[in-house]
């Protein structure tokens, strides 16, 4: 158990086939057929839908990019640091921190329903990688690790060997991929819209990196209260299509 | 160079913070909850009450206040407050803070607030946290340049219960005001303890059929062009709220609220907290 604890807080896992160029690992990653569940939650789309916030196509331009600002404010923090140490120490640090972070029991439960899964499709498919196994598995005996999606993807794309500015990057980027898939999904825009809205807002989200990234966990805030309130209201609606 | 700018400005005022902060030590006397430290500096001050309401409820009752009943621009708050095992302490402000522009200069204010907790597993804690738009019957809406509140509640020392902070900055690509949307309220209240578990019960029903008659998909689809005219069922919920338990078995629950009238917000407080009178001594919002 020491061993194992050992060699996983270590980190320096050389990736077992060198020749393959990491492009093939990242676009998996972040390719929506990866299946971790991502198609579950709308961000809190849904319920501002419902609340009658969004009632035309300029309405969901400016809620994706509030959603993108509250990304990057709250949880950049904690992609950061956990690719630039992807130890399970600081994974399980990260992971309580953020526990009490988000105080939005609906975006809480998604996080931690995304993150499960993330990590246990990044543990059985990156096998080069085996303290992602390990960590798991560690993690899952311990019985108090909520497994949150942020520190998760912060940890997998840090053992892969990402940057943080990538995996920063990278995670912006699957958050608009999946706000736009679930505003396809409740109807807001069509599928060609969507990949419009989508390159257009690009340069948006771009931006909001650049202005929230390589912060500490310490400064991690949150910038839109309004949606928070509505997203926390996903439990009250009568009739839906996500979890969150 | 525009982020790192804002990281220098950001420091600066964290250093700010710790030169001023006020200090609170709540701890059982003769079998009651009281304030046996209680430490303040400019422009904040403690008011402690020696009775609120009758002599049976044990509860201590510590209103803030800001010296000249507002802040300015310059001007950093924060509070350290110790509640000790089976102790229960009410935080609250006498009248709302204001925020006033300093003169010359067009929204450059900037406030910092920032709100540690300490708490053991029987302690008691009630928050009421919120901040309004300005004189939004002037026109007066979210026109300031930045303003953050924090509440950290930790548990047993060090375990983060509850870290919370928001921040409403103007910003070139989303305005404050953008983001709000019409409400010109945004609150936050946090019930933490075993005392009070029958009213957070309650308050989480009472929200959840408050909001489940608000809540309803739109008949029609997104207009193409602009917004709608005044259709009833189309136009917004005035009064928006959710309620989230936190914490190992869910001893919080945390009620977040955005409104369009600082009214319907001390309706709804009153009407909530209107079962604490027990706990407390008085209702609080009467």
């Amino acid at each position: 158990m020491e061993d194992d604890q050992a060699n996983v807080s270590h980190g320096k896992e050389k990736q077992a086939s060198v020749e393959l160029p990491l492009h093939w690992s990242e676009w998996q990653l972040l390719d929506s057929i990866l299946p971790t569940g991502g198609f579950a939650h709308s961000f809190g789309l849904e319920a501002a839908i419902q609340a009658r916030l969004i009632s035309c196509p300029d309405d969901l331009r400016t809620y994706v990019i509030h959603i993108l600002e509250n990304t990057g404010s709250l949880l950049l923090p904690f992609v950061c640091t956990a690719t630039m140490s992807p130890d399970l120490e600081t994974w399980h640090k990260l992971d309580r921190m953020l526990d009490a972070t988000l105080t939005n029991e609906v975006s809480r439960k998604a996080s931690t329903a995304q993150g499960s899964a993330l990590l246990r499709v990044a543990a059985s498919v990156f096998t080069e990688v085996p303290s992602l196994k390990k960590m798991r598995e560690i993690s899952l005996s311990f019985g108090d690790v909520a497994f949150h999606h942020a520190p998760l993807f912060g940890i997998i794309c840090g053992l892969l060997g990402l940057h943080r500015g990538t995996s920063q990057r990278a995670y912006m980027f699957i958050t608009l991929r999946d706000i736009i898939s679930a505003a396809t999904r409740l109807n807001l825009v069509g599928p060609l819209g969507a990949a419009v809205l989508q390159h257009q807002i690009a340069f948006v989200a771009e931006a909001m990196l650049k202005k929230w990234k390589d912060r500490a966990v310490e400064e991690a805030c949150q910038t839109s209260p309004l949606l928070d309130t509505v997203q926390g209201c996903h439990a009250y609606l009568f009739s839906r299509l996500f979890c969150s | 160079m525009a982020a790192h700018r804002h990281r220098e400005r950001e420091r600066e005022m964290e250093s700010k913070i710790e030169a001023a902060t006020g200090k609170l030590v709540v701890k059982k006397v003769g079998g009651k909850s009281t304030v046996t430290r209680c430490f303040s500096k400019y422009p904040l001050k403690f008011i402690i009450p020696n009775k609120v309401g009758s002599s049976e409820t044990d509860a201590v009752w510590v209103y803030t206040l800001t010296y000249g009943g507002g802040i300015v621009s310059g001007d950093s708050i924060s509070c350290e407050i110790t509640v000790a095992d089976a102790c229960t302490a009410v935080l609250t402000t006498q009248a709302s803070t204001k925020v006033y522009k300093s003169l010359g200069s067009k929204s450059s204010e900037q406030i910092l607030e920032k709100q540690i907790f300490r708490v053991v597993l029987d302690s008691s804690l009630v928050i009421v946290d919120w901040i309004t738009s300005g004189r939004h019957e002037s026109g007066e809406k979210w026109d300031f340049e930045l303003y953050r509140s924090t509440n950290h509640i930790f548990l047993e020392g060090d375990q983060p219960l509850f870290l919370d902070s928001v921040l409403l900055e103007q910003g070139n690509i989303t305005n404050i005001a953008e983001r709000m949307q019409d409400y010109q309220v945004i609150a936050m209240v946090i019930l933490l303890g075993p005392k009070l578990k029958q009213i957070q019960i309650q308050v989480q029903e009472n929200v959840r059929r408050m909001m489940s008659e608000q809540l309803y998909l739109p008949s029609t689809g997104l207009r193409p062009h602009g917004k709608t005219q005044s259709d009833h069922f189309l136009a917004k919920p005035s009064f928006v709220v959710s309620c989230s338990a936190f914490g190992p078995k869910g001893i919080g629950i945390v009620v977040r609220i955005a409104a369009m009238t600082t009214e319907s917000v001390y309706r709804f407080l009153q009407h909530q907290l209107a079962g604490m009178e027990t706990l407390l001594g008085v209702s609080p919002y009467s």
